[in-house]
């Protein structure tokens, strides 16, 4: 290291210069964000098909479309999938490019080990598709992996699904471990908490909370194994152990896991509608508390999805409380959001319709949970098609609105290029109108009995109606994500170029060039005297030219 | 403004459609029992708050969308920087801290009726019926000593408990009627209760709630309500067929226990074929394989007495125990 000049670039061999090899070996934050998002789309199609095979099959009653074992697969594959190969780490991909940026650091603070850490998530990923491949096929036990039933299960799906999140856990934790220390050591001059983007502080929650659940999930994914593997007997009644302690260890990681899942999009969300409403956010310091309270409230709420075991009443009573307390931080943001948008010039641009589109779907998730809360009426939907609709409002309508927004809006930045905005707002009205023709009818479908986790169904009239609708739904979906994938390969040589700045944006990221240089910024950073730097630097400009 | 138009759309069809059946799933099923009247109840106790949450929210956000667009103003032009409202959002804070109280309230006025398992010496006394699941069927023990497979019958307007189980070597699975109330779950090494009272004669449906393994989705339970002395006679009668071996159930035990892998005429699906097995002219082969199970078939009978394995010995040598094979019988 200390043979280099001070001013010389870091030193790369020839090796490492090659297009392939360059890649590889880069520890660079931005082309290791774009490593991690373009692996994660490619899941995505992924688990999109896996999807769409289920909703084939579920088109009609008595259908014969899939099998029962390779439909069991395919949900189980499908929630793994969205989960841990898709919405987690496409926000690592997020945070990755964009949190140095909009910090204005010229990496992150552990460059190699944020390589490691996407390498990992690569490698974890191949694991759990070489299940297709081994005895037994892929796991079939659904995403929550409950024992007994887990521990009978044959094959080696299950012990490669156990190793394959192990690799991923250890991944992530590495990568939040990294983006704290970043966010702690690494922003620019003036930048103060209260002056942190909220997309950072969405992030700097995400980081913490992968940190503080993802050992519960290793624990009880090691005693799970050992009980398959070792003969021993932590979770199988029969020699002693209790299934329900599983049930705990696990959705002590699960439930803050979903909003792991749903904070950055929260973030990219704050981040678009204030610039696309040439609005500052409305309540930036309720939002940056409504941010850490959601965090801080999602550790206590576990049992909710444990409603139906059977618990005390005081227990039943705390877990519905506590999961209400987190209706009040998701309100605050709901309405600051909407309060954003008031007197605002509102431009209809992409990812402005799918930060609107979020606002819109993601409250019906939101009151959906509130049903949910209320364990009595909890004990009727609990495990039913109702919970499968709720959580993808949450998920889809949250998370992934909010991942796609943020990709049209970034893309500029990431590639320079912007993509064509007719492609864009068709896929927005596709993807809308398929979603909610896909899950809105799944909540009646829940209240009128159908569980989930069933391959097949007897019964017509409604039932059938409902979910032949979802089936459509899903594949309006499907057509409207195959427009943006048209999208990204038609702009990818003919888009127009972006310049630094397209969208008129407020943060640090869009004062360098698209896509930035290697170490990000070739000019002097303005000193930090706003959550909104760009701006209070058009102002200057702007007021020095007219004194 | 379109965004949330198309789901409005969309949304106003789903309901149209849904109105065409019954409530068509936009309520849970009509309240069979007052447990499940207790639930329809908070129900709707919620759906009056979070309607008016979403119409707000919704309208609002048409509003605001109509209204502040951009139109012709120029791209550049800035709103009103307005960086936030300390009294509105204290209201939007603490209104929905009221709500969420009323709410939490009204869940636990109402518990009790629901969840409150009706004293044994209550008016018109009570049944007690133990539900153990088993991958894939249910089984229901009459107080008697009456066993049921998949299909419960029970009394009109009388109390039945429900004390739910599973084998110990078995998985959790979880009991659902819709009419009757919310589901709970069966899981080894542990006793849940619950109840119901019906108001009605006529058969109601569920079926297990919890993944169970490759057969859940087969694994239907019905409840067939009937007038009080009919059910009385039905227990009585039934406990005399069961004690003398001429009752329905070694046919019932096939077609819940047996038939869901290996079919119906024991033909083969999940499980291998039957047809010619020698366990069917074989009381104690047959009681080894239901009592251990055998490679992935888990121990199906380790809970059964002795006359049900008797029960599906009568019924597989009868039905399948003559075809092929080695001869016998």
């Amino acid at each position: 290291m200390a043979v280099n000049h001070v001013e010389a670039r870091p030193y790369r061999p020839d090796w490492k210069r090659g297009r392939v090899a360059g890649w590889v070996t880069t520890v660079d934050h931005k082309r290791i964000g774009l490593l991690y998002i373009a692996t994660t789309l490619v899941f995505f199609l992924a688990g999109g098909v896996l999807a769409l095979l289920m909703r084939a099959q579920l088109a009609t009653p008595n259908e014969q479309f899939i099998t029962k074992e390779s439909y069991n697969e395919l949900f189980t594959m499908h929630g793994v999938t969205m989960i841990f190969l898709v919405v987690v780490p496409i926000f690592a991909g997020f945070a990755n490019f964009l949190v140095p940026l909009m910090i204005g650091a010229r990496d992150m603070a552990f460059p190699r080990l944020n390589a490691l850490s996407y390498w990992l998530f690569l490698f974890g990923g191949i694991v759990l598709y070489s299940s297709w491949f081994s005895t037994g096929g892929a796991p079939d036990v659904g995403w929550t992996i409950y024992p007994p039933n887990s521990v009978f299960a044959g094959g080696t799906g299950v012990d490669l699904l156990i190793l394959s999140l192990h690799i991923l856990s250890i991944s992530s934790l590495l990568g939040a471990i990294n983006l704290i220390v970043t966010i702690h050591r690494m922003r620019a001059p003036g930048m103060t908490w209260m002056r942190l983007p909220l997309f950072v502080w969405s992030i700097e929650v995400y980081a913490a909370m992968l940190v503080v659940v993802l050992p519960a999930l290793s624990a009880g994914l090691t005693l799970l194994l050992l009980d398959r593997k070792a003969g021993t007997h932590f979770f199988l009644p029969a020699e002693g152990g209790n299934a329900l302690l599983y049930q705990h260890v696990f959705w002590f990681f699960g439930h803050p896991e979903v909003y792991i899942m749903i904070l950055p999009a929260m973030g990219i969300i704050s981040e678009i509608l204030p610039v696309f409403a040439r609005k500052p956010i409305f309540g930036y310091a309720a939002m940056v508390l409504a941010l850490v309270a959601i965090g801080f409230f999602s550790l206590l709420v576990w049992a909710h999805h444990m409603f139906t075991v059977g618990l005390s009443r005081p227990l039943l009573g705390f877990f519905m409380v506590a999961s209400m307390v987190i209706a009040i931080p998701t309100g605050i943001k709901i309405f600051n959001w909407l309060a954003t948008t008031w007197r605002g010039n509102l431009i209809f641009d992409t990812p402005m319709l799918y930060a609107l589109g979020f606002v819109g779907v993601f409250t019906i998730g939101g009151l959906s949970g509130i049903f949910l809360a209320a364990f009595p009426f909890d004990w009727q939907v609990h495990d039913s098609y109702f919970v499968v609709a709720h959580l993808h409002y949450v998920l889809f309508g949250g998370s992934m609105f909010g991942i796609f927004a943020g990709l049209h809006y970034w893309w500029p930045k990431l590639f320079g290029r912007l993509l064509d905005e007719r492609l864009g707002k068709l896929s927005f009205w596709l993807v809308l109108a398929g979603f909610n023709l896909t899950f809105f009818p799944q909540h009646m479908l829940g209240m009128m009995g159908m569980p989930r986790r069933i391959y097949t169904y007897g019964q017509g009239g409604a039932w059938e109606w409902y979910n032949l609708a979802s089936t459509i739904g899903a594949g309006v979906m499907g057509v409207g994500i195959a427009v943006i994938a048209l999208n990204v390969i038609v702009t990818s040589r003919r888009g127009r170029r972006a310049g630094g700045d397209p969208w008129r944006g407020d943060t640090l990221e869009w004062y360098t060039t698209s896509p930035p240089p290697p170490e990000n910024f070739d000019r002097p950073l303005p000193y930090i005297s706003s959550a909104r730097p760009l701006r209070d630097l058009r102002r200057r400009i702007q007021e020095s030219g007219a004194g | 403004m379109p965004a949330a138009a198309a789901a409005l759309t969309v949304l106003a069809l789903a309901l149209a459609s849904a109105a065409l059946a019954g409530n068509g799933g936009l309520a849970p099923p009509d309240a069979e029992s007052p447990n499940a009247e207790g639930i329809n109840q908070t129900y709707y106790f919620i759906l009056a708050f979070t309607g008016v949450i979403f119409v707000l929210v919704e309208g609002l956000l048409l509003l605001f969308v109509f209204r502040f667009r951009r139109g012709r103003r120029s791209r550049e032009a800035e709103g009103p920087q307005i960086r936030g409202n300390t009294r509105l959002e204290l209201i939007w804070t603490l209104l929905p801290v009221l709500i969420l109280v009323a709410i939490g309230g009204f869940v636990f006025y109402k518990l009790p009726g629901i969840q409150n398992i009706p004293s044994a010496n209550a008016q018109g006394g009570r049944l007690d019926v133990t539900v153990e699941g088993h991958r894939y069927y249910w089984e229901y023990r009459y107080p008697n000593g009456v066993v049921a497979v998949d299909r419960m019958r029970a009394p009109v307007g009388q109390n039945v408990q429900l004390t739910l189980v599973a084998p110990v070597d078995d998985v959790i699975h979880s009991w659902w009627i819709p009419a009757f109330g919310g589901k709970l779950d069966t899981i080894p090494g542990q006793t849940n209760r619950t109840w119901f009272r019906a108001r009605r004669s006529g058969t109601f449906v569920g079926q297990c709630a919890e993944f169970c393994g490759i057969q859940h989705a087969a694994m239907l339970a019905a409840v067939e309500v009937m007038p009080r002395e009919e059910f009385e006679q039905w227990l009585a009668s039934e406990e005399r067929a069961q004690r003398t071996g001429s009752s329905m159930l070694g046919a019932d035990t096939w077609a819940g226990a047996c038939a869901k892998c290996h079919g119906q005429n024991a033909q083969g699906g999940i499980g291998p074929t039957l047809i010619g097995n020698g366990a069917f002219r074989d009381r104690e082969a047959l009681e080894a394989i239901v009592r251990q199970g055998q490679g992935e078939m888990p121990p199906i009978g380790q809970t059964w007495d002795d006359r049900q394995v008797d029960a599906l010995y009568r019924y597989v040598r009868r039905e399948f125990g003559s075809g092929g094979g080695t001869g016998g019988g």
